[in-house]
């Protein structure tokens, strides 16, 4: 009887360890497969971030239109109502990282105890502060959220470092004369789209390195005190089924399980047990040297669960609320910035901003790199959302990945067709620096490489005086500004590398009614 | 040479001719420049190829072949800014007909590689074929002396390098500076590092890199040509039908018959007065046997 009882515990910790490891991996494929598919249209490679509850609800508040594809949510409340958190103990990509450096500092011996620190209400406190933020239209979800943490930060900051690494693995191999198998990796590595240079890599990195160092200090740091999707998790699974039970008749009071329980849930003594802690890893069950403790649904409700001060998430709500003018002083409000060129599709600014999540998935599916975080270009609101750095990548005429990855329609989905036709800027010429203006020399790779038909960038003929007084007569670029989409490929080729002599700026975008610099219409 | 050893000569000489051995007038009456039109494209590579004698004249057995295509830019086949993926098939299958050992397909191009070559249709016909179709790997890069009149040293694909043969199978397209963009355009597709300055001298450079590289074999894939908004295009009244393919050794020669698609004159293209004037091929191809058939 008591074997069987292990057994169980045993079974149900494999199939979480299973569990985990399948979801990781799934999250990882549709990572790299957030790529060019060798084709117009890529599948739902975001469908991870449809079944977040909390981007669906904080993107629903701030915009106040709930886009379709966040019914998957409904799952993943479901669930939650009936086995409680098991989104963070078994489904959660950034949990089941956590989970594994927990075990790998314990088992390295970097970290003996866990330290129970008395923050569990952090957490709580960070949604309160996102979800009044978001009633008032600012969107704050995407910084702290698990799967646009965890994507973003693979993104910006591991895939760029390991495909330095794998760069100077091929370096060493060409080294040692094993240039077939150099060269060999080298095609191979081909199928995927790194990007690998990034503003902000080092500093994205950093912050996720800091949330797995954190599991050094107790297991699942992040998870237990931060985590503002546990949070909600948390708050909806006070009303969930699944409930430990525990045998006061054979408990032996050795606080096993509480001293290892990954949530701090407390299973020892039992009614100081809180639901909304409780990550369903099981672990408990298995550890307990008696088996004493058990899970079995319940209907009655229980009542201690977290204790959240009242004084306290009020002055948090109404810190949230004074928060909000900070977040919007800043002068991207009064004019729009000429750096802040949005991907194609990208909504007006105002909608743009409560929409975009800061998953980083448009960063890694461009497939020229051109999609880079923002740093202050849209404010403070708009931190780490894309915006198009021309001097890294262009925007690919026939391509729509970004706009079709988008996991909360910030990007409105867009077929080519419509793509073409979407202006993002405006060329400029800067004549000081343009070869044909300052010193005849013909050049014209702007026109040529201008992917638009007939050509934004046409060439006129002109008359350069030259140092030496003489005369040339080159073809030099002008801009059809009624033809220019501002895609960017003229500044990206443009053979005055350091500082070119095209370049965009937001400037004509479609999105913007403000932005624009040609009269059009009838009056 | 004195008389009596001329005499001698070219009595043997001439019984030789008259003699007439097979072999001997097989490759005379074979073209300079085979021009084949047809709705085919596929089908016209492969009679302009045969036109030529076939491609063993070019190909030895056991050779490595780097095929060198327009894969350019990120564009549909029917939009004519890359090489028809048709003709491109039809080369690399009569390479290995022809006994070579392994047939490479790259180009360094101008928009993503991934994009120019899954969307030009170019990778999945190689492939289809039997190509080995390798991306451009900056690790193989080579700076090296091109021996050019202007250009001196420049970072070259070691791939073209180290290779038995190159087979150029560029298309027509109208290009804004040099005003077209043939054959030997194309082989700036060879080169790697800041390419975009050599627009600077861009008809020396072509004749230059013609003079190095010196492909055994060129194609011109005019089945779709790109009248106007060239190099890539991208509406379809850019394209013009033209259903033909020119094939033959002397580039030159090639890229000034092509110029007569557009209603132009060879003399008109700077690269191709200056490499008639270095004497790398011929310039009035009207003069040349020219193997001529519609299909």
């Amino acid at each position: 009887m008591e074997k069987k009882s292990s057994k169980k515990f045993l079974i149900i910790q494999t199939s979480r360890q299973v569990s985990q490891f399948f979801f990781f991996t799934l999250f990882i494929y549709l990572l790299l497969k957030t790529q060019f598919p060798n084709g117009d249209y890529i599948g739902p490679v975001e469908i991870f971030f449809h079944f977040d509850p909390l981007l669906a609800l904080i993107t629903f508040l701030s915009s106040h239109i709930f886009f379709a594809a966040f019914f998957f949510s409904l799952i993943a409340i479901f669930i939650t109502l009936i086995f409680g958190r098991v989104f963070c103990g078994w489904f959660c990509p950034l949990g089941t990282i956590n989970h594994f450096f927990s075990f790998i500092f314990q088992k390295l011996k970097l970290k003996k105890r866990d330290k129970k620190f008395n923050l569990i209400n952090w957490k709580y406190l960070l949604l309160i502060f996102i979800l009044i933020c978001s009633i008032f239209s600012l969107n704050l979800v995407g910084i702290l959220d698990p799967l646009s943490l965890t994507f973003r930060s693979l993104t910006i900051s591991i895939l760029p470092s390991l495909n330095y690494a794998f760069n100077l693995f091929i370096n060493l191999l060409a080294k040692l004369k094993l240039n077939f198998i150099a060269d060999s990796l080298v095609q191979f590595s081909y199928h995927f789209t790194i990007n690998s240079h990034f503003h902000q890599g080092f500093f994205i990195g950093l912050l996720f390195l800091t949330v797995i160092l954190l599991n050094l200090s107790t297991s699942r740091f992040w998870c237990k005190y931060i985590c503002p999707l546990g949070a909600l998790l948390g708050l909806i699974s006070r009303l969930n089924l699944m409930k430990i039970k525990v045998n006061n008749e054979s408990c032996i009071e050795c606080d096993l399980c509480s001293t290892n329980c990954s949530g701090q849930a407390q299973p020892f003594p039992n009614e100081e047990w809180k639901i909304t802690e409780c990550i369903y890893c099981f672990k408990c069950g298995k550890i307990c040297p008696v088996e004493a403790i058990d899970f079995k649904f319940e209907i009655i409700p229980r009542k201690k669960s977290i204790n959240l001060e009242r004084r306290k998430w009020i002055f948090t709500a109404i810190l949230g609320a004074l928060a909000i003018p900070f977040f919007r002083i800043g002068p991207s409000n009064k004019r729009s910035s000429p750096q802040l060129i949005r991907p194609p599709g990208a909504l007006k600014e105002e909608e743009f901003l409560k929409r975009c999540v800061k998953c980083g998935e448009c960063m890694k599916v461009c497939p020229t790199n051109a999609l880079q975080p923002c740093l202050s270009e849209a404010g403070v609101e708009g931190f780490w959302t894309p915006r198009f750095v021309f001097r890294i990548g262009y925007c690919e005429y026939y391509c729509t990945l970004c706009s079709q990855v988008c996991p909360t329609g910030a990007i409105k989905e867009l077929r080519i067709e419509e793509k073409v036709k979407i202006k993002i800027g405006t060329a400029f010429i800067d004549k000081n620096r343009c070869l044909p203006y300052f010193n005849g020399i013909n050049c014209i790779v702007c026109e040529e490489h201008c992917p638009t038909s007939p050509k934004a960038i046409k060439f006129v003929s002109i008359e350069v005086k030259l140092p030496d007084g003489s005369i040339k007569k080159p073809l030099a670029p002008v801009v059809d500004l009624d033809l220019c989409i501002g895609c960017g490929i003229c500044e990206y080729k443009c053979p005055v590398v350091d500082k070119p002599a095209i370049y965009i700026t937001s400037i004509g975008e479609t999105r913007s009614e403000k932005n624009k610099l040609i009269l059009e219409g009838k009056f | 040479m004195k008389r009596r050893e001329f005499l001698i000569k070219s009595i043997i000489g001439g019984t030789a001719l008259s003699l007439n051995f097979p072999l001997f007038s097989q490759i005379k009456t074979f073209p300079d420049l085979a021009m084949v039109k047809g709705e085919d494209p596929y089908k016209i590579t492969k009679r302009a190829i045969s036109l030529l004698g076939g491609m063993k004249r070019f190909i030895s057995k056991g050779d490595v072949v780097v095929i060198k295509p327009n894969i350019g830019w990120d564009r549909k086949p029917e939009q004519g800014a890359n090489t028809n993926p048709q003709v491109v098939k039809a080369v690399i299958e009569l390479c290995y007909e022809a006994g070579a050992k392994l047939v490479k397909v790259l180009d360094n191009p101008c928009n993503q590689a991934r994009r120019t070559y899954a969307r030009s249709g170019i990778a999945k016909a190689a492939k289809s074929a039997g190509a080995k179709v390798y991306f451009p790997d900056p690790r193989h890069l080579k700076k090296i002396n091109l021996k050019g009149e202007w250009l001196k040293e420049w970072k070259v694909f070691s791939d073209f390098l180290e290779t038995d043969k190159i087979v150029n199978v560029p298309i027509a397209k109208h290009h804004s500076l040099t005003k077209l963009t043939m054959g030997m355009k194309n082989l700036i597709g060879c080169l790697g590092g800041n390419r975009s300055q050599l627009h600077q001298q861009i008809d020396e450079v072509i004749t230059d890199l013609s003079a190095f590289f010196k492909p055994c074999l060129t194609i011109l894939d005019a089945y779709r040509i790109l009248i106007k908004n060239g190099p890539q295009g991208g509406r379809l009244s850019d394209v013009k039908l033209q259903k033909t393919v020119v094939a033959g050794i002397d580039y030159v020669a090639i890229d000034s018959c092509g110029t007569t698609f557009f209603g132009l004159k060879p003399e008109d293209l700077g690269y191709l007065r200056l490499a008639y004037k270095r004497g790398l091929g011929e310039i009035n191809w009207e003069k040349l046997r020219i193997g001529k058939e519609k299909l």
